[in-house]
This record gives structure tokens, sequence and C-alpha cells, in this order.
């Protein structure tokens, strides 16, 4: 056994499959780096390794007292840091690449250094990823997450893995200037970032005005703030197009439903519960936490006007309703009783542009008597002024209703 | 048992060492962006020879920034729990004994929480507060095996039965103060700790923290080597030990405390991955036999191999998105336990 010919064989194979992988990431330069000065030290180690074996077969050991093993052990991991350190002190320390970066604060309130330009980008959170389309910037999207879903065409970018755990190796490899996350995000995902130098900027509005000034902030960031205007203020216009029509109509009183069972809703410091108002409505759940835990008895003593579903939920469709209609508690419930359910696209859910055709969408259910003529439930969003890239995304929306 | 020796030593550690030096290697290999064995090895040796700026940035990135301490941070966790296993098995002469079982991990879990609810509060430096998750951890587990080890002796003689209850109960107690904190104190998200309490490697440690971690692992690891052969001696009884000689309670206090410091270590790093600090030292025991002075090396690479293996599966198995290792550990875990109990090797 030639111990010593094992790096030589390596590198010799460096030659022939060097050109196969140059093919797959552009790092010549580096790769040609890396081959220079092996030679003296694939020597070295050959011979030491050689010794070692060669050494071992001529001793001959019987029993030996463990404080013999220890000094020999500790012998040789001192020799191998020695080996280590002068090594290490040879090696060349690596240049940084210049990158202009800039500080910024994002809405966690964290000063992250992200580049001057940001050409690739890695969503981590579906909200974010509409936004960038609806921006117009989804060319520099690289990679984003399996519940990425809307636009279509996001389902076809690189997939970096679920939310919560996400393959932290995939985004590296797609070499991002700024990851973007969210809330929804853990925190420990943005640590590891932290550790590679991958910056990662959060969003976290919790307001539609809140969810308007990110969009625009997201905007400027990227350089696009003509976009990210347009964008925002046909959102505006829309949104107050829908204040003057609900002006003069009386506030609802609603259950949003996010999960049946246990029965989870919206606390009044969620931009859903701010969708809600801005659809002429009120969350009749008055928690401080993000998603409370509701007790039935407690909705049954409140009796909201409503039931806001979300589609998105297989639960929630009518059927499911029906069967929940069924069950003690529900039952009982007036909004039940007159069959007062209101089922909504889940842009509700995300703190995105699309947001406000959802709360379009709840206000035409909830007040169809502010919509007159016809008042139909799906009678298409006035569109007022309407931005190119909001154009595609309010028909993207109607289509997938 | 046969004697000791040097040869039969080297010989049996060297044969895993090389098995997980070849998993390791393997580990390194796969994962959610495709590496070639080719880059893999010159990576490698570069690294290893301290010339990174020779490392191509893409695959150096990944191989020597995230898989590798990644790998390392399992080899740490595997060790310390099949140690802190094989060594609570002999003490307490009780085949279910495990850092788990035991509660012992819980009991690190709710002092890394408190300390980690505590951190913002205190206001020390950086580099100290890094510390802390790892320190309430040692002391939530150094409390837990106090407790259950009190509830679980009778008579002035370890009660197998009342341990394992005790560690049971104690272990539920403290899931449910965890459930408790989870739900009032947390203003933070929920999922990171869910996950952590199933067991997770997926967050890197701090660098500042490697080391300490390190030299703790070290520290405990060769202090529970040097009670070997009177844990030898324990395995016939605490009576009997100490009619031969065996100093019993230093030998207990320094072993608890020792396994508790790998217990934390592992906890603090990795959360609460179950079935290692069990299953391991019995498969090791089937293979090597019962000597400590070779079970306990072994245990140590057993559970480093085991651990980087289920975390390679957590890594690979629904790619990108990762599972908990704990839940690997425990899925192909439970099975082999069962298959040893009904074969009586336990």
């Amino acid at each position: 056994m030639r111990i010593g010919r094992g790096p030589a064989t390596v590198i010799g194979e460096n030659a022939v499959s060097q050109t196969t992988l140059l093919c797959c990431s552009g790092m010549r330069l580096s790769r040609e780096k890396a081959r220079s000065g092996i030679a003296p030290w694939q020597l070295a180690w050959g011979f030491l390794l050689w010794n070692y074996f060669a050494s071992r077969r001529r001793r001959v050991v019987n029993r030996v007292r463990l404080a013999g093993l220890l000094k020999r052990s500790a012998y040789a991991v001192a020799a191998a840091f020695l080996a280590i350190g002068a090594l290490h002190a040879q090696a060349s320390t690596t240049p940084a690449e210049p990158k202009p970066l800039r500080e910024v604060t994002d809405e966690t309130g964290r000063a992250v250094r992200i580049p001057q330009a940001i050409r690739r980008i890695v969503s981590l959170a579906p909200s974010v990823t509409e936004t960038l389309y609806a921006l117009g910037v989804q060319d520099r999207l690289v990679g984003d997450t399996d519940y990425c879903d809307f636009p279509q065409d996001a389902r076809n970018k690189t997939k970096v893995g679920a939310i919560l755990n996400p393959s932290i190796e995939t985004i590296a490899s797609l070499h991002p200037d700024v990851v973007f996350v969210t809330k929804i995000n853990r925190l420990e995902t943005v640590h590891a970032l932290e550790t590679l130098g991958i910056p990662s900027y959060a969003t976290d509005p919790h307001t539609v005005d809140a969810i308007l000034a990110s969009t625009q902030r997201l905007a400027e960031i990227l350089g696009v703030p003509d976009s990210g205007a347009a964008v925002t203020s046909d959102l505006r216009y829309r949104l107050t197009d829908l204040h003057q029509r609900l002006a003069s109509q009386p506030v609802r009183r609603v259950l949003f439903v996010v999960w049946t069972e246990p029965l989870l809703s919206i606390g009044k410091d969620t931009f859903i519960a701010d969708a809600i108002q801005h659809a002429g409505g009120v969350s009749v759940v008055d928690s401080s936490q993000s998603w409370p835990q509701v007790n039935l008895e407690e909705v049954v003593h409140l009796q909201p006007e409503f039931l806001i579903f979300t589609e998105s939920h297989s639960q929630t469709s009518m059927p499911g309703i029906d069967a929940l209609a069924q069950l003690p508690g529900w039952r009982i419930l007036d909004a039940v009783r007159n069959r007062r359910y209101v089922t909504i696209s889940d842009a509700v859910n995300r703190p995105a542009p699309r947001i406000v055709s959802a709360i379009e969408d709840l206000a035409h259910q909830l007040h169809p008597e502010a919509f007159v003529p016809g008042g139909a439930q799906h009678a298409a969003p006035q569109p007022g002024k309407i931005g190119a890239i909001e154009q595609d995304l309010v028909e993207e929306s109607v289509c997938a209703r | 048992m046969r004697p000791l020796t040097l040869q039969r030593l080297v010989l049996q550690c060297g044969l895993l060492a090389l098995i997980l030096f070849v998993v390791i290697v393997i580990a390194l290999k796969l994962g959610a962006v495709p590496v070639s064995l080719y880059g893999l090895a010159r990576d490698l040796v570069q690294a290893l020879l301290g010339q990174t700026s020779g490392i191509s940035s893409d695959y150096g990135l990944i191989i020597i920034d995230i898989r590798l301490p990644r790998i390392l941070l399992g080899v740490l966790a595997g060790a310390s729990l099949a140690l802190a296993g094989t060594s609570f098995q002999a003490l307490l002469r009780n085949p279910l004994a495990d850092p788990y079982i035991l509660g012992v991990s819980y009991g690190a879990a709710v002092g890394a929480m408190l300390a980690s609810i505590l951190e913002p509060h205190l206001s020390i430096p950086a580099s100290v507060a890094a510390l802390l998750t790892p320190l309430g951890a040692f002391l939530g587990a150094a409390c837990t095996i106090t407790v259950v080890y009190l509830l679980g002796r009778r008579e002035g003689q370890i009660d197998s039965a009342t341990l394992i209850l005790g560690g049971v109960i104690t272990g539920s107690f403290l899931s449910a103060v965890i459930m408790f904190l989870i739900t009032t104190v947390t203003g933070r998200d929920m999922h990171g700790i869910a996950f952590w309490l199933m067991g997770d490697l997926s967050t890197p440690l701090q660098p500042s923290l490697r080391w300490f971690l390190g030299v703790g692992f070290l520290i405990a690891a060769v202090t529970i080597y040097t009670t070997a052969s009177d844990l030898n001696l324990l395995l016939s009884g605490e009576k009997e030990a100490m009619h031969l000689g065996v100093d019993v309670d230093r030998v207990r206090i320094v072993v608890y405390v020792a396994a508790s410091l790998l217990t934390a270590l592992a906890v603090s790093v990795s959360g609460a991955i179950g079935y290692v600090g069990i299953l391991v030292p019995h498969v090791m025991r089937l293979i090597y036999g019962s000597d400590h002075r070779v079970l306990l090396p072994t245990a140590a690479f057993g559970g480093a191999i085991a651990i980087v293996i289920a975390d390679t599966l957590a890594r690979t198995v629904v790619a990108p998105t990762e599972l908990p290792v704990g839940a690997v550990t425990a899925i192909a875990g439970a099975p082999l336990f069962i298959y040893l109990l009904r074969r009586r090797a336990v």
C-alpha cells in the first residue's frame, strides 16, 4: 500500500476533471490559484503517513498503561497543532472582494450592511416574493421558498426549502446579495446567514399603511423607487376610494377564522385586523397576541355578525363550513344560523400589495349595498388608475379566484 | 473480562475513527447542493493546509463554512450524548438510563431557555452573554440529575424502577414548564424553540462558543474516562464496589457532574435529541462487551457516527427543506430499540 502516492493521484486527476467543473461555475481564477503550491507538502504528508504506518508494523506492543497512551496522544496532538499552526502562518489571507456596501436599518430595527447594487435576491417569505413581482424586479429573484406560489412564475424559481427550515447551503450557493425575511422565519436562520456573511433584511409591517410603506422602502433599497411609487400610489388611491364608499356604512363585527381546531383568530396588532377595518369591519377578538387561541364560549358571547374564512385552508371551503355549522357551539352562533360567511382570497394573509385586492373583495362581501348597482360578490374591483404592474397582479388574482 | 491491551483499544477505536471519517466525508459530499467528490477532496486538503484563499468560494463556503461546522457540531453532540448515556447506565446500573429518559435533557432545555429569556435583561458584555445559554443548560441538567437521583434512592441504594419513573415524571414536569414558558414568556418565534426541542443542528455555533464547548467536551470526556475502571466495578453494585476499594461517593459526583456537563453541551447546541444516549451504548456493549475502558471511547465514536448519519439524512431526505435531526433519530431509534429489547439484549 503506497499511501504516499495518495495526494499525487488526486492532483493527477485535477487537470482532467477541472474542465468539466468549470462549466457549472465561473470560478476559473480561484481554481487555478488553488493548483499552485501543492507539490512540497504532498511529499511531506506522504512521508509522514508512510513513516507512521511502517513504524506501526515494526513495533510490537502488548500491554501498555493508559498513562503511556495519554502521553503519546498528547505528543501527537501537540505535533499536529504545531504543524497546522506553522502551515496557517504560511498561508496567505483571503483578500475580501471589494463590494461597495451601505448600511440600512430594517423594519425590526437591525442595522444591516448590504451591497450598493442588489442584483441577486433570495426571498424567504411569500409576501416578499409577491412584493418583488409587484415592483417588477422578479429577474433579480434567484431563489424563494416552497410556499412562494404567487404569481405563477414564482413557483418556477429555485426553491431553497420551506419557510421555517430552508437549506442554508442552497441559499449560499445562489450567492444572494441580500436575503429577505419576515417574522414568519426563524431567528436561527437569520443567525446562520449572518455567520456566513450573507446579509438579511427583515420586513415586519403591522398595518396596511405599513405594508405600503414597506413596499416603497423595498423599492428604494432595490433602486426602483419609481415603480414603488407607482404601485403604492395606486393602492392608496384604491383604499381612499373604498373609504369614501364605506364612510356611511355601519361597521361589521367579524370573526376572522385562521384555524378551526383549535379556533385561532387574529390579534388587534396584526395587519389582518387593520385590513378588516379598511374593509369596513372590526374583529371581535381583542388580543395583543398575534394568533390568539379563542374560546368558542367567548365567540358565542361576542356574537360576530360575519365569519371570515380564507381560501387557502381546505377546511374552510363551503362544505367544510357546513360541517362546522353542525357542531355544538358553532350551531348557536347567529352568523352560522344566518349563513353569514365570507370567504376571501388568502392574499389577506400576506403583507404584500395584493392585500388591497383582498380588502376590496371583503368590502364587497361585507357591504354589498355600498357597491350598487348590482352589488355582485364577484364584481371586479374598481380599478381606478392602475399601473401596468399592478394591473397584471389584479388580473392574476382575479383569475386565481 | 479480557485484559485490556493498547493494541486492542487502538484497533477498535481506530476502526471506529476510520468509519467516522468515512461517514464525515460522505456527509460532506451529500447535501442540497451537489458537490463533486473531486471538488470536495481538493477543498478539504486546501482547508487542512489553511490555504483558504485557494478554495473556490462556491464549494468552499458550502463545505467548509456550512457542512463541516454542522457535522462537527453533530460529532460533539453525538459523542456527548453517548458518553453521558453510557456513564448514567453504569452509575445507575440501569439499562434504560439515558439523558433523555432521566429528564436531564429537559432540565438542560429549561435552563437554556431561562438563560435566553434572562439574557436581554442583564447588562453583560456579549462575549459573556454567549456563554449564558450553555451555562444555564448545565445548571438545569445538574439540578435535574440531582433531583432524579434523590427520587430514585431508597435505603441508600438506587432502586432501578423508582429511578426511571422519577426521571420520566421529572421529564414530563419539565416539558410542561417548557410549554408554559413558550406560551407565556416568548414574544420571540415559537417555531425556533419547537425545532430546538425536537433536536436540530441547523443553527451554527458562534465562533466564540466553539472553543468553549470543545474544551468543555474534552475535559468532561477525559474526566469520565478516568473513572472507567471504577465504573466496571460499580456494575456489581455500590456496596460491592465500595468493598473493592472504590470511592463510590467521589466517582458518583465526578460522573454526575461530567455527564451533566456533556448533556448540557449537547442540548445547548442541538436541543433534545433522543435515542442516541440510550441506543448507542447498548449497540457498542453488544459489540465490544461491557469493559468501560473500551466501551466509553467506542460509544463516543458510535454516538458521533449515529448523529452524523442521522443529520445527513435530515439534510437530504426532503432537500432543500430540512428535517430536525431528533425526528430522524427517533424514527430510526425506536424500532431498533424495540428489536434489541425483544432479543433481550438490553
